[in-house]
């Protein structure tokens, strides 16, 4: 070390200095301290008089400076030739790496033009996917339209199949009916029509035949009955000659009694009187022969009042035949009306095809079902290869589905792939900006390099070392990422698809000839239905007209029940049609006989009676000769006993009448007080012999006259009779309410004094 | 006439004719006893049709129903004494349709009871002869029926108080020859609004017999009364 005195410092004016760091003490780098050459500086800096001392210091401080200065550019340019080396080594590496970023860099392309290639494939690929998937689509959608369509047909013909089912089984039965029904009415229409006919002929041969007869009849009758009034005159001259005899016979029994007074006076023979009573049994004889014939006179005479009746009733009767001949002329009318239906049933049954009679009617069902089965059968085989289809369309639905959801994932895939290959070319122009970054860098570390030393070029390298293998690391990763993702995914994806496209293909192409039977099936079944339905449309037809028919005739079924009713109610009453039958009655000597046994035994006891009393005469008479006073007073006492009897009996008769009449009077005043109508009672007879009783009501509260009511009583039957006070709008109102209606003549009544009442006490 | 085979019976018109119109008889007679037309004591008990029954021993009646059924039948072994039958039986003919017992008051002459048996005749039978095949058990059976309920009648029937006659009617065709005992009557003999009653009725398969019994309604007479 040299030492030496420094000279006293002067102050140097501040002048900027270029500092350099001085590296650290122990490092080779060492601290170089500049030196200001004094002789550089300007003049006026030096001051004369340091000069000297100056120039010494400086040339020892030169010398030191200059082997510090040489011992620190022999570090600097060991330190250089470091960092040349260094650089070197770098450069290398840099080469290395650039060899190894070009390298990248083309597997970078040639992996961007697989993938672009890919892309591109897979774009096809997914457009052809599309295509198909639509294609199929379209096809699933056309099919599962059809199959709908079927669907919906298949259930129409279903319902249509029922329906005719139904209408058919309903169809059938109502055939059945209307058979069995056309059958009964059929033979009911021949039998009425035969009867009918027969009726007809019947009935016009007893209209003539009755006409005739009753003419003859009545001529018969009319002789008859003038022949019975002569008769009944004869007779009735008969009656006043056998009462004028009766008369005579009277005054004989007087003459008798007083002969046989007489004779108790006179005391005769015994003869006399035996002669007496053989004359009075010969007069009893007598009258008991023209009692006879009286009675037989009033028997012809009641025959000849039957045969008034009996003539009245055969007017009736002719009467009733009159009236019936209209009717005959409505039972021609039903007739025709029934050969009409007739002909028209059998016309009917002719428009039907396939039926000739009413017998077929029910083959021709038969095969119209046999037909409905057939196609019934044919309609399920048409369901089995409709849900075949069903289960095909379903199974290609499913494909569908399946390829759909997988084109989705396809379609996420590439999305993520898309990106993936987005942020890969992120990273790739992230890792050439880095690059070019690097590269800069490295030409400014380069060109600083040059310029400074490698002083500066360690840190540059070391960011260049950050950044390189940050770009490596970056690089691998997306090597890694596209060789596990996307290869796999491209040739998985491919193939499945190719696979799945194959199938589709096939399985369209194993459809076609099924879609094209069905659709023959369809429409020969379309054919068929129409033609099924026309004939259901017109079996429907010509089922409502015979549900018609059978509503008619069920009508006339039910008219002609009630008719049959009617004559059966009429035939248990006894009634009959004069055109038919004629009525016998077998003569009845029963009655007459009984009558005169009757009459007879009655006669015979009289005689018996008459005979003992003769014999108790005779027995007084020869017992005693007072027997006569006896028998005489006997006698006079039982003829005055029986006149007082018959007195006192007519007194009776005469007294209930009066009293009858009282009574009668009494009751008929008070029903007239209670009730408030007088009522007049009157017996009548109608033409046809029937009595009736006529009650003629006259309200109390009436204003005139004529405000009277007519009731008809008949067997106990009350029946109002219409007359000009009834027939008034007022008063008919009630009669259709309170009689008709309600069936009530005491109501009717009632009402009418009310109102009738009414107006007096307001009048 | 009727022959027995093994199961059912074969049936003649003749035979059919026959049955009818002895149920006739009897039915008449079982009418005439029930209803008390005659006294207890002119009837006799005989069996028949399995049952009890009564005819009448008044010759009177007797030859009457006889004569009614010689014209239906023509069955002369039932009546000896009546020589003159008319040439054609009603029955056998078809002609007949009803027979009528008509039960009447003898004081006025009003019908109180109809009995009625109506006919219906098989005009294969009257046109072609054929036979027909029913059981004689069977016919029996409900004839013995009939018979039963004519005897049943009198707990619905109004008693007969006063004394009674009884008429018999036949319904005939029109072209019916009136045979000389009998005669044609415009009267039916009707009830004005009779109540009626319809009996059993028997079918031999050639001629069916219905039953009903009209009466006058007891009701109105009472109400006359009162």
């Amino acid at each position: 070390m040299i030492l030496r005195t420094p000279a006293p410092k002067r102050a140097r004016p501040i002048e900027p200095a270029p500092i350099i760091e001085s590296p650290p003490v122990g490092s080779d780098h060492r601290q170089l301290a500049i030196y200001e050459d004094p002789s550089s500086a300007g003049p006026a800096r030096r001051e004369p008089s340091q000069q000297s001392e100056h120039m010494l210091c400086t040339y020892q401080c030169r010398q030191m400076v200059k082997a510090d200065f040489l011992d620190a550019l022999s570090n600097a340019e060991k330190q250089v030739q470091d960092y040349q080396s260094k650089l070197a080594e770098l450069n290398d590496n840099f080469g290395k790496a650039d060899e190894e970023r070009k390298t990248f860099r083309e597997k970078l392309s040639y992996v961007e033009q697989e993938l672009a290639a890919a892309k591109g494939r897979e774009q096809a690929l997914h457009d052809q996917l599309l295509k198909e998937v639509n294609d199929s689509h379209e096809r699933l959608k056309k099919e599962l339209e059809l199959s709908a369509k079927l669907q919906a047909k298949l259930e129409n013909e279903q319902n249509l199949r029922k329906k005719a089912e139904s209408t058919a089984a309903a169809a059938e039965d109502k055939a059945k009916e209307l058979e069995a029904k056309l059958g009964h009415i059929s033979k009911s229409i021949e039998k009425e029509k035969k009867r009918f006919n027969n009726e007809l002929a019947q009935l016009n041969r007893d209209s003539k035949f009755s006409i005739t007869k009753i003419t003859v009849d009545l001529e018969k009758m009319e002789f008859r009955a003038k022949s019975s009034e002569q008769e009944v005159e004869l007779l009735r001259k008969q009656q006043e000659d056998l009462q004028s005899k009766f008369s005579e016979c009277l005054h004989q029994k007087s003459e008798l009694e007083k002969r046989l007074t007489s004779l108790s006076f006179e005391d005769d023979s015994p003869k006399e009187s035996d002669i007496l009573v053989k004359h009075l049994q010969e007069e009893l004889r007598n009258y008991e022969s023209e009692v006879r014939e009286a009675r037989k006179l009033k028997s012809a005479h009641d025959s000849i009042e039957l045969m008034k009746e009996k003539l009245l009733e055969e007017k009736s009767r002719r009467e009733r035949v009159e009236l019936q001949l209209p009717k005959l002329q409505e039972y021609e009318l039903k007739i025709n009306k029934l050969e009409d239906e007739l002909s028209a049933w059998k016309l009917m049954i002719q428009d039907i095809p396939g039926v000739s009679c009413c017998d077929d009617v029910p083959l021709r069902i038969s095969a119209l079902q046999k037909e409905v089965i057939d196609n019934l059968k044919k309609l399920g085989e048409v369901n089995a290869h409709l849900k075949q289809m069903q289960v095909v369309l379903d199974k290609t639905q499913l494909d569908k589905q399946k390829t759909e959801t997988e084109a989705a994932l396809a379609k996420e895939k590439a999305d993520r792939l898309e990106a993936e290959v987005k942020r890969m070319n992120l990273m790739l122009s992230a890792v050439s900006e880095e690059r070019n970054m690097l590269k800069i860098a490295i030409e400014d570390f380069k060109s600083k390099n040059e310029q400074a030393g490698g002083h500066a070029s360690s840190s540059a390298l070391q960011v260049l070392k950050f950044h390189s293998s940050s770009f490596i690391f970056l690089l691998t990763l997306f090597l890694l990422f596209v060789i596990y993702y996307l290869a796999p995914f491209l040739m998985i994806t491919y193939d499945f698809l190719l696979v799945h496209i194959q199938e589709l293909e096939s399985s369209l192409l194993k459809r076609e000839p099924y879609i094209k039977e069905l659709e023959g099936d369809l429409f020969a079944q379309k054919d068929i239905n129409t033609r099924q339905q026309d004939e259901i449309k017109s079996l429907h037809d010509r089922l409502n007209s015979e549900a018609r028919k059978v509503k008619s005739l069920e009508r006339e079924s039910d008219r002609l029940r009630s008719e049959i009713f009617l004559l059966e109610s009429k035939l248990g009453h006894g009634d009959f049609s004069a055109a038919n039958t004629k009525v016998l009655r077998m003569v009845n000597t029963l009655a007459v006989g009984n009558d005169a046994k009757q009459t007879i035994e009655a006669l015979q006891s009289e005689l018996q009676r008459t005979k003992e009393k003769l014999q108790a005469l005779e027995e007084y008479k020869s017992q005693s000769g007072n027997s006569g006073k006896l028998v005489d007073s006997y006698m006079s006492g039982k003829v005055a006993q029986l006149k007082e009897q018959i007195a006192t009996l007519e007194k009776r008769e005469e007294r209930y009448k009066t009293v009858f009449a009282d009574r009668i009077s009494v009751f008929r005043r008070a029903c007239c007080e209670l009730f408030g109508y007088k009522i007049v009672m009157d017996e009548r007879q109608r033409p046809n012999g029937i009595p009736v009783t006529r009650f003629t009501l006259q309200s109390i509260y009436a204003m005139n006259d004529d405000e009277k009511l007519e009731f008809e009583y008949e067997s106990g039957n009350t029946n109002i009779v219409e007359n000009g006070y009834t027939s008034t709008s007022e008063i008919s109102q009630q009669v259709d309410i309170f009689v008709r209606k309600m069936n009530s003549i005491p109501a009717f009544t009632a009402n009418l004094t009310v109102e009738s009442f009414n107006r007096r006490t307001l009048s | 006439m009727a022959s027995k085979t093994a199961a059912k019976d074969i049936i003649t018109l003749r035979g059919s004719a026959a049955i009818v119109s002895e149920f006739f008889g009897y039915a008449a007679n079982s009418i005439l006893y029930n209803r008390a037309v005659y006294p207890e004591e002119s009837f006799a008990r005989v069996k028949k049709y399995g049952l009890p029954m009564l005819l009448t021993k008044d010759e009177g009646v007797k030859s009457f129903i006889s004569n009614l059924n010689a014209q239906l039948s023509g069955n002369i072994l039932l009546v000896p004494q009546v020589p003159e039958l008319s040439s054609v039986e009603w029955l056998e003919a078809g002609k007949l349709q009803r027979v009528v017992l008509v039960i009447m008051s003898m004081n006025t002459g009003e019908v109180l009871e109809r009995w009625n048996f109506s006919i219906e005749t098989d005009n294969e039978v009257v046109e072609k002869g054929v036979s027909r095949e029913k059981s004689d058990k069977e016919i029996m059976r409900e004839i013995q029926a009939i018979m039963r309920q004519i005897a049943s009648s009198i707990t619905y029937l109004p008693c007969l108080d006063e004394q009674c006659v009884f008429d018999v009617l036949a319904y005939t065709d029109t072209d019916v020859a009136v045979p000389f005992t009998w005669m044609e009557s415009s009267d039916a003999k009707l009830i004005a609004n009779p109540q009626m009653v319809k009996l059993h009725s028997f079918d031999t398969k050639i001629h069916k017999v219905n039953t009903l019994v009209s009466y006058k309604n007891d009701e109105e007479e009472s109400d006359d009364e009162e």
